[in-house]
């Protein structure tokens, strides 16, 4: 009983674990890419690699370097100016959750209320981990527990009489109709 | 005239589906064969009703009838004939028509098929059936006539939403649909089971089959919106995690999972609530799907269509939520599993990990996707939920699944030896060690290297079992190995056609990764004559060509492009705007795509200047995306001999339901 116990708790913490490191881990790919040098002429290509990290605010799901509105068009002006002016990504990005909202990260930001978007579905992936472990875990205990049931099995006596006159009836009636 | 009585068939169809409902619920529990009988009539008549009605529609769309409302609002005379008879599901109110159109035809091939066997069970099913088509012509009668009549008869159509005048956007609401809807027929299996108590593992083997199929349709649906979107929406990707998108993979994940678990009540006799609980799940995501998609709930880019169908969603879901439950608590003392897991090594153990996750994901998606709808109401912040946070948290979930699916098959029923697993692991692991590992030194990335490891594995145990399958028939009759193959998917469809499934899995998992870590991307305006270079190629641009359609303007970009190295032509490709007539201002994109195994070229044209005298493109080098398709026809190959009846079965299955049906008339 211990060992099961300290086994539930073990998995509990290794979601959580992982969870957080996963979390923690931070974006994976062009988050992690230099910021666009303001030295120069600030391209097309610098203005977008800001604008991946970025969803248009108006529409639900797409990204504002694909977004083809005209206020998404304003917005990647904005950030070419920025640029130009020698403004990092990260600081651009501040600049528009300040803007718009949160609603542009694409994602619920880590603070209050938001973090139950993050860690509900590890709960409820943790809690229903130790379910299923203990279901196995009875299942796996001695079989004379486990009473042999039989449900699928026809009801006795007159009741199943009726029923096979109804069975037999009913194939009549659709060998006539059905 | 006409159309009047197209709405009156639909009042029609809605009192019959009352009746038959009504019919299969008392002619089941009472046992009155006239009611029963009654119950099969009505769907048979409802399907009929349910088809005039469309085809009224379809008459209405193909001979430009402005004065109904829905033609004048969806179609257009210049729209092309393909085009017209698809716009029966591109607006609001023929969709729902056309869902109940595939309901009707899924309803009597149910009835029509299953009417010798489950004598106990039909008509439950029947009346589930007509339940659920009941509440469609509801919808249709009260809330969303396709037959409404504008108040004039207007001299043209305002058109058909240019981003569904696609080949792709035809197919895959078809497809989608018949997925969708077809996973009524298991969940009409569940409850007639429930309520005439007839719980044993006869109607799981029955719904086998019919869940197998519209989950086929549903996995080919969701692959050809994503098809559609990789070739429309022209931001490089495929999926969005967008709620409409979502909407549509809830029910497969659930239902995956449910093909799976069925599996463990045929052979152990357990896990019976949960499969019950499962369907009614899936039954109510395609509900809950249908609802977000068709009530504008959430805000989508799909969401064109919004009308006052949402209470009449709410309380058909309240139904079937609690109703279920209800029935299923009833019913509790009677789902007792029959036997015990023996071991945390076995196979019924990885079945149980396995539902474990897709229940997970399942979570996980329909709480990311409400999330911003709870998260307004209580604390009036709009916040989006989109890819960064889905890839998060489900991404993790998936590379554990996808471990799951190439250790699975490996383990065996009750327990696993120490020695088979010795036999069985060495090579998968080492293929997909080699694999991380060769992958890591090239790229020097991780997460692709650990995703691809596990893609490699599970291939690698696909692989195993097949070469092992050939074998063993090789050496017992001596088959040509194009033979024994044939005979193994012959023979064991079930088990063969599903590796063949799961490799399917395995190459859009990979094509996925491919995607998600490696794509390169660039922004230019180029000048007509000059090029630029992105990954091994050269492309050139040479200049815009316009060209007159029947309803709109195509403005195609010729591109060159050449192998950057050795400077030879590779091909070209033609990125265009489509600006339609009656929509200018939402001119639509088609990409320019060069597909090979290895990448994809793939451009967008968004903009140009003086006649074409320069363009500006997004150019994305898409990695691995054509194993997407691949792995879908794969998929669907693998679930059609994984369905297909085996002459053998066929018979034993035969002669199980003749046994079922008479019970035990002999003692």
């Amino acid at each position: 009983m211990i060992k099961s116990r300290t086994n539930q708790i073990a998995i509990v913490l290794l979601v959580f674990l992982a969870a957080f490191v996963w979390l923690g881990a931070g974006p994976i790919s062009a988050q992690d890419a230099p910021t666009a040098e303001p030295a120069g002429e600030v391209t097309l290509n610098d203005v977008n690699e800001v604008a991946r990290d970025l969803w248009c605010p108006l529409c639900s799901g797409v990204r504002l370097d694909a977004c083809e509105l005209k206020a998404c068009d304003q917005m990647k002006d904005v950030i070419a100016i920025k640029l130009a002016e020698g403004e990092d990504a990260a600081s651009i990005k501040d600049y528009f959750i300040e803007q718009y909202g949160p609603q542009v990260l694409g994602e619920p930001p880590r603070e209050g209320f938001n973090w139950l978007a993050w860690i509900l579905p590890f709960v409820a992936l943790a809690l229903g981990g130790v379910f299923l472990w203990r279901q196995t875990a009875r299942m796996m205990q001695p079989a004379e527990e486990m009473s042999a049931a039989d449900p699928g099995s026809p009801p006795p006596g007159a009741e199943k009489q009726a029923e096979d006159d109804y069975a037999r009836k009913l194939d009549e009636e659709l060998a006539k109709y059905g | 005239m006409i159309f009047h009585i197209g709405y009156l068939i639909l009042v029609t169809a809605t009192v019959l589906a009352a009746f038959g409902m009504i019919a299969g619920f008392v002619g089941g529990r009472q046992r009155n064969v006239k009611l029963t009988l009654s119950s099969y009539h009505a769907v048979y008549a409802m399907a009929g009703l349910v088809a005039l009605a469309a085809a009224i529609l379809w008459y209405a769309l193909l001979t430009d009838r402005f004065e109904v409302a829905y033609v004048w609002n969806h179609s257009e005379r210049a729209l092309p004939v393909f085009y017209k008879f698809s716009a029966l599901w591109g607006g609001q109110a023929g969709s729902l028509l056309f869902w109940l159109l595939i309901l009707s035809g899924f309803s009597v091939a149910a009835a029509f098929f299953n009417r010798r066997r489950h004598w106990a069970i039909m008509p439950y099913v029947n009346a589930v059936m007509l339940g659920t088509s009941l509440f469609f012509a509801v919808l249709l009668v009260f809330a969303a006539n396709p037959f409404e009549l504008a108040s004039f008869v207007p001299q043209d159509g305002m058109g058909l939403n240019p981003l569904l005048q696609n080949y792709w956007m035809v197919l895959h609401p078809v497809m989608l649909y018949i997925g969708y809807v077809g996973l009524a027929v298991p969940f009409a299996f569940a409850v007639g089971a429930l309520l005439s108590k007839r719980l044993d593992n006869q109607w799981v083997r029955t719904v086998r089959r019919w869940t197998l199929i519209p989950w086929m349709f549903l996995s080919a649906g969701i692959l050809m919106g994503s098809q559609w979107a990789y070739m429309e929406l022209g931001w490089g990707g495929y999926w969005a995690w967008d709620p409409v998108e979502n909407a549509s993979f809830l029910p497969w994940l659930t239902a995956t999972a449910f093909l799976h678990s069925i599996v463990v009540q045929e052979q152990r006799g357990i896990l019976k609530v949960w499969n019950a609980a499962l369907i009614w799940m899936t039954y109510f995501l395609v509900i809950l799907g249908t609802f977000t998609t068709r009530s504008g709930v959430l805000e989508s880019v799909h969401s064109f269509a919004r009308s006052d169908v949402g209470p009449f969603f709410l309380v058909f879901m309240v139904i079937i939520l609690f109703g279920f439950l209800w029935l299923l608590f009833k019913r509790l003392p009677l789902l007792r599993d029959e036997q015990a897991i023996e071991s945390y090594t076995s196979r019924e153990a990885a079945f149980m990990a396995n539902n474990w996750l897709f229940a997970g994901i399942a979570f996980a998606t329909l709480w990311g996707t409400f999330f911003p709808m709870f998260s307004e109401i209580l604390t009036g912040d709009r916040i989006s939920v989109a890819a960064p946070f889905f890839n998060k948290v489900n991404g993790p979930l998936f590379l554990l699944l996808i471990l799951l699916m190439g250790a699975a098959p490996l383990l065996g029923w009750r327990r696993t030896s120490r020695q088979a697993f010795r036999k069985q692991f060495t090579w998968p692991l080492l293929v997909g060690a080699v694999t991380g590992v060769a992958i890591w030194l090239l790229y020097d990335a991780g997460y692709p290297a650990i995703g691809l490891a596990a893609c490699a594995f599970a291939a690698a145990t696909i692989v195993q079992e097949y070469v092992r399958g050939v074998q063993a028939r090789r050496i017992t009759s001596g088959e040509s190995v194009p033979a024994a193959m044939g005979n193994l998917w012959r023979r064991n469809g079930r088990r063969y056609g599903g590796y063949l499934v799961h490799l399917g899995i395995v190459l859009i998992a990979a094509a996925v990764i491919g995607n998600e870590f490696f794509q390169q991307n660039t922004n230019v305006t180029l000048a007509n004559g000059e090029s630029v270079t992105l990954g091994r190629y050269e492309i050139a641009y040479t200049g815009l060509e316009p060209n007159r359609k029947v309803n709109h303007v195509e403005y195609g970009a010729r591109l060159m492009i050449f192998d950057q190295e050795s400077g030879k032509t590779l091909g070209s490709i033609l990125p265009r705007r489509n600006i339609y007539d009656k929509t200018p201002e939402q001119p639509t994109s088609e990409v320019g795509l060069r597909m090979t195994l290895i990448e994809d070229t793939y451009v967008v044209l968004n903009g140009w200047e003086t006649g074409g005298s320069t363009a500006t493109f997004t150019m994305y080098i898409n990695p691995l995306t054509a194993w997407m398709w691949i792995g879908g026809l794969v998929l669907v190959l693998g679930t059609l001999i994984a369905s297909w009846p085996h002459p053998g079965r066929r018979r034993s299955e035969a002669a199980d339901s003749v046994a079922y049906a008479v019970g035990s008339a002999g003692d």
